[in-house]
């Protein structure tokens, strides 16, 4: 394997040639995009160049509760993702949701860079970073999507639900189908990876291993364990919090609380 | 002797309203009683029934079922004593027979005994719908017929307690009479209690009913 080439600034900019076809297309069909064009590309180099800083940083720490507070950053900034997706306001989700996220992802980020790569120590930076990056990232648009689903089905449907509450059902037999629904809803899409990785597309950690000089047969394999990773994070995490969440849809008789919109 | 339903002082205003649907309601229920409530739309006839089922919570008050207050009675075991028809009837897209014996799915009557198909056939006839299979869709057919076939399948968890919500506001003239006959029948062919909400002018033909009016957040009782 060769070293890796590394990129210099002219290089760099030269990779704007890309942005200029972008800009020129918009401008001559009229499409509207350029100012977000540019704002896009200053993004890209401020936060890309930032996060590159903070992992120089990080990376060379030896203090676990500095790692630790990365990762609950992590988690808190995909909590306040969530909250601006699901827009619900009768029942409070955020805690149950914010804290199923914050103990299922630190559980497979440790099993990940402590069991299954077996890095010593289990907090080491370079692996259980951005193990949990992964996780919380794919994780979060799952439970997004299951608790959009959650609630719009419990609205939708509540008049159902209560005829099987009138029936004898207890709140868990009442809304069963819209429980499961919605945790298959959410992942659908990593299951969807799962089958078409290799095929369809190559993953961006296993690019990113493979243009960084790593032999493809040990990049295949921390990409089976980050795809299966993410299949069990997302099961657990979407279960457990539609299983808290849920019972918050109803009251101390088993009642729907939700209201029609 | 305990009432079968004792309900005293009951206040209840809807979520984020300060103005009182209710205010110091009572009403006693005894059993084998057949009590038609009449109002206009909107002055809680609905509200009224959901509460005794706990499909909403009041603000005040209590509601006595068998003598005990119906927050100690866990809700699955109270709704399958005290079954709850709604206005417009709820189907499981499912045949008639499925929905027919949905509620020996739920845990709670489990150990209640189920109807065969040959049961259900001759249960259908008895409610008008003897053209009504039971292996067809339950999504195919009328509101009319939708609505006895919920009052149908309350009945067959064999509650003590029925409460009708507006049974025949949806129905047309013919399908309503049937309803009505169903109901009495019930009264008086099985002794079941039965509470109905019902804003139309109707005198039942076979039972002597106890009439109350909801006006002025209260139950007042009409000769």
């Amino acid at each position: 394997m060769s070293a890796i080439i590394n990129i210099s600034t002219g290089q760099l900019l030269l990779a704007l040639v890309f942005i200029l076809i972008a800009q020129i297309s918009s401008f001559i069909y009229h499409l509207g995009l350029n100012r977000d064009i540019t704002v896009g590309t200053i993004r890209t180099f401020a936060q890309l160049f930032l996060m590159g800083y903070v992992l120089t940083y990080i990376l060379k720490t030896s203090n676990p509760f500095l790692v630790l507070s990365v990762f609950m950053v992590m988690v808190v900034s995909a909590m306040f993702i969530i909250k601006g997706r699901v827009k619900e306001k009768q029942i409070p989700y955020i805690i149950p949701t914010f804290l199923t996220m914050l103990v299922s992802y630190l559980a497979t980020a440790l099993f990940v860079s402590g069991l299954v790569v077996g890095i010593t120590p289990w907090w080491e930076p370079r692996y259980f970073i951005p193990a949990g990056g992964m996780v919380i990232g794919n994780s979060m648009s799952a439970l997004a999507i299951s608790l959009e689903r959650l609630f719009r089905d419990m609205r939708q449907q509540k008049e159902l639900v209560e005829m099987k509450l009138c029936l004898g059902a207890d709140y868990r037999e009442a809304s069963i189908d819209i429980f499961r629904n919605a945790v298959s809803a959410g992942m659908i899409p990593s299951i969807n990876a799962m089958m078409g990785v290799g095929l369809v597309f190559i993953p961006g950690m296993m690019s990113g291993q493979i243009l960084a000089g790593t032999d493809p047969l040990i990049a295949i394999r921390y990409q089976i364990v980050v795809m299966l990773m993410l299949v069990g994070s997302t099961a657990v995490s979407s279960v457990v919090v539609m299983l808290f969440v849920r019972r918050r849809c109803f009251g101390s008789g088993e009642e729907v609380l939700m209201s029609p919109r | 002797m305990t009432s079968l339903l004792e309900i005293r002082n009951l206040s209840f205003a809807y979520d984020g309203s300060t103005s009182l649907v209710f205010d110091q309601l009572d009403l006693t229920v005894q059993e084998g009683d057949y009590i038609l409530v009449k109002g206009p739309s909107g002055s809680g006839k609905s509200t009224l029934l959901r509460l005794i089922c706990r499909l909403n919570q009041p603000q005040g008050g209590s509601i006595l079922f068998q003598g005990n207050n119906i927050t100690t009675i866990p809700p699955a075991k109270l709704r399958s004593a005290v079954s709850y028809v709604a206005q417009i009837p709820q189907m499981i897209d499912a045949s008639v027979e499925e929905n027919l014996l949905l509620p020996f799915t739920f845990a709670i009557n489990q150990a209640k005994t189920r109807p065969g198909t040959d049961e259900l056939r001759e249960l259908l006839r008895k409610y008008y719908l003897a053209d009504v299979s039971p292996s067809q869709s339950a999504m195919k057919l009328s509101i009319g017929q939708k609505q006895r076939l919920a009052i149908m399948r309350a009945l067959l968890q064999n509650p003590l307690l029925l409460l009708l919500d507006e049974p025949t506001s949806a129905l047309d003239q013919d399908s309503a009479a049937m309803v009505f006959s169903i109901m009495e029948s019930l009264n008086t062919e099985h002794g079941k209690t039965l509470i109905t909400v019902t804003h139309i002018d109707y005198k039942p033909v076979t039972v002597s009913p106890i009439t109350y009016n909801l006006a002025h957040r209260s139950l007042h009782m009409l000769p």
